[in-house]
């Protein structure tokens, strides 16, 4: 059973159209939502919270209609949005309590759990500092805590590793992938950093400009794919032999992409792509720093994107 | 003698008696409190955070100011009256209970204009407020909450104050007669203070739903509450237009249905109808002579033009992330 349904959801502000007709299903586990900033991650975000009313079409999220039985989904939903939101003066244990108070949770148990999640996120020595005082990467785990406390079912993370340096952000994506398989907690991770969304993802929903760019789970999206990745030494003498081994290889009908000395082919069967770019690269005067199969990457779902 | 044998526990005892105090992060199956739950916690929090409770002392400063400039007097009262053992109501030493509202208007402008625009201001500015609403909160169960809170905290002043004397004259022995008459006043103290809090809480939060700046919120409460006051009575003292013109002033106009629950009717607000007479000028002094029905009419516009503003702001409020 789907997480998120959506059919024809179209969200627009003025003549800007944030989400365009968006047919899209959520499968349980962590779905990465990649895109651009501005692609309309944080607006499907909204719709499926029931913060807004979508222009047209419609969203159900675990069965429901967030415009109809909003005050019931949310109840099993938790959000970590994107803005910093943790009031300076409060301490970690405080808001973190609060928050899974106004979840839903019985006082008593917010108390227990507060200490207990904050322990979680790797925040137990520092649950009683106060936000203020915390560093970035501390008030991203912060942010997590409030989100996952009230034990929901769904938690919707909006750029959770915003800010974070790469240290921090590897260990908030262990954190996250932690949380859904120790926890059978559904993750719908927010971000415009496609590296991580690989890494930790088990489905992905890719938008560009507020359309559907792909959606499905992340083995078949990415991974093996056709061809080979032919990458070049750009050296000075004979000057242009990269450029040469591009134009060879167009000239010869392959499918060529190039990324500075970076060659992606596609258009033949993976020994007589090798066997001419062997021919090019000697024709050209080139040299060959390495050459690979080529392997799908989230970046080549926006690449081929229609426009 | 022999030696002392400890007792040797079995592992049926253990089972039973051992308990895992530290169970960790896990799955919740327990109750929910739904969204009656969420309502107490924000009500809890917005009250604590409106005293200053849990936060440092510069917080705490200006709400228990307020309170101590209402209750201060009430207590010297007391005081006085211990000390001289005299029935001061009867002998009009000391102020009888509607008459303590006069010294309770100070900490009520100032609290609603200084402290009360923080409790939504702050909540947008931060961005808490998309959080909540990603809670099953609803932005009229949101908006519930903070109203909720603000009426309290200003009941503590508006009731705590006269309750407190009426306990302190009781016991005294300057009190009501008899329990029907205690009681009396007991409720006219209650619904005196739930009317002044009602109106007060809808015209400062309407103000502060304006703006996201606190310091222009103050001011609007400000000039709300003491620029509305002076210019009505102008209008009708000065212009002598009509004594209708009150209903415009929410400080009156909520004094004046204080005066009609406990009964006071055709005084002027300071209770001397000779000072007007004599051609002193004295604001608010014809509100005496507006009919019940239209000081309850005008409180409950009060009420539902703040409500309604502050309902039409959130309703247009934009969430963006």
């Amino acid at each position: 059973m789907s997480i998120v349904e959506a059919q024809g959801l179209t969200q627009r502000f003025g003549p800007t159209v944030a989400l365009d007709a968006l047919d899209l299903q959520m499968q349980p586990g962590v779905t990465g939502l990649v895109g651009a900033n501005g692609a309309g991650k944080t607006t499907l975000l909204n719709a499926m919270l029931g913060l807004r009313i979508p222009t047209s079409g419609s969203v159900t999220v675990m069965g429901f209609d967030p415009q109809k039985a909003g005050h019931r989904l949310r109840a099993m939903v938790g959000f970590a949005p994107e803005r910093n939101v943790l009031p300076d003066e409060m301490r970690a244990v405080d808001f973190v309590r609060h928050l899974a108070e106004v979840r839903g949770l019985p006082r008593g148990e917010a108390r227990n759990r507060a200490s207990d999640t904050l322990w979680l996120v790797g925040l137990g020595e520092e649950r009683l500092r106060t936000l203020g005082t915390m560093s970035t990467g501390q008030r991203q785990r912060v942010k997590l805590a409030q989100a996952i406390a009230s034990d929901p079912k769904l938690v919707l993370l909006d750029e959770p590793t915003d800010g974070l340096d790469p240290v921090q952000r590897s260990e908030m994506l262990t954190l996250i992938g932690q949380i859904s398989k120790d926890f059978s907690i559904n993750v719908v991770l927010s971000s415009h950093q496609l590296e991580e969304v690989e890494r930790v993802c088990d489905n992905v929903v890719a938008l560009d400009g507020g359309r559907l760019v792909a959606c499905g789970p992340m083995s078949e999206l990415v991974g093996a794919g056709d061809g080979i990745t032919l990458e070049l030494v750009d050296v000075a003498e004979p000057a242009g032999s990269v450029d040469a081994v591009e134009a060879a290889l167009r000239a010869g009908g392959l499918d060529v992409r190039r990324h500075q000395a970076t060659l992606a082919l596609q258009g033949a069967e993976f020994e007589e792509l090798c066997d001419r770019s062997r021919d090019a690269v000697a024709a050209a005067g080139a040299r060959i720093r390495r050459l690979d199969t080529r392997r799908r990457t989230l970046e080549d779902l926006f690449e081929d994107a229609p426009r | 003698m022999s030696d002392p044998v400890a007792p040797e526990a079995s592992a049926g005892d253990t089972a039973d008696t051992a308990r895992i105090i530290d169970q960790g992060y896990r799955s919740y199956d327990g109750p929910r409190t739904g969204l009656p739950g969420s309502v107490r916690s924000v009500v809890r929090y917005s009250v604590r955070h409106t005293l200053g409770l849990g936060r440092p002392a510069r917080h705490k400063i200006l709400p228990w100011l307020a309170v101590v400039i209402a209750l201060v007097p009430a207590v010297v009262f007391v005081g006085l009256a211990v000390v001289l053992n005299v029935d001061m109501i009867e002998d009009e030493i000391l102020p009888d209970y509607h008459e303590y509202y006069g010294f309770i208007t100070t900490a009520l402008f100032f609290y609603c204009g200084i402290v009360v625009p923080d409790i939504l201001v702050s909540d947008r500015r931060n961005g808490m407020l998309s959080l909540y609403l990603s809670t099953p909160l609803e932005r009229w169960s949101y908006l519930s909450s903070k109203a909720l809170s603000v009426a309290l905290t200003l009941a503590v002043l508006t009731i705590g104050p006269v309750l407190f004397l009426l306990v302190a004259y009781t016991i005294e022995g300057s009190g009501p007669d008899g329990l029907v008459e205690w009681l009396k006043i007991l409720v006219r103290i209650i619904a005196s203070g739930a009317a002044i809090s009602a109106a007060f809480t809808a015209a400062s939060l309407a103000a502060a739903s304006l703006t996201d700046r606190r310091a222009f919120a103050s001011v609007g409460v400000i000039l709300l509450l003491w620029g509305s006051q002076f210019i009505t009575a102008a209008l009708v003292e000065v212009a002598e237009l009509s004594e209708q013109i009150y209903a415009f002033d929410l400080g009156g106009i909520a004094d004046e249905f204080k005066n009609r629950i406990y009964g006071i009717e055709g005084l002027d607000p300071l209770g001397d109808p000779d000072l007007s007479e004599e051609g002193e000028f004295l604001p608010g002094a014809s509100r005496g002579l507006l009919s019940t029905r239209f000081v309850v009419a005008a409180n409950l516009a009060w009420v539902a033009l703040g409500t309604s503003v502050v309902w039409w702001r959130y309703r247009r409020l934009a969430l963006s992330r």
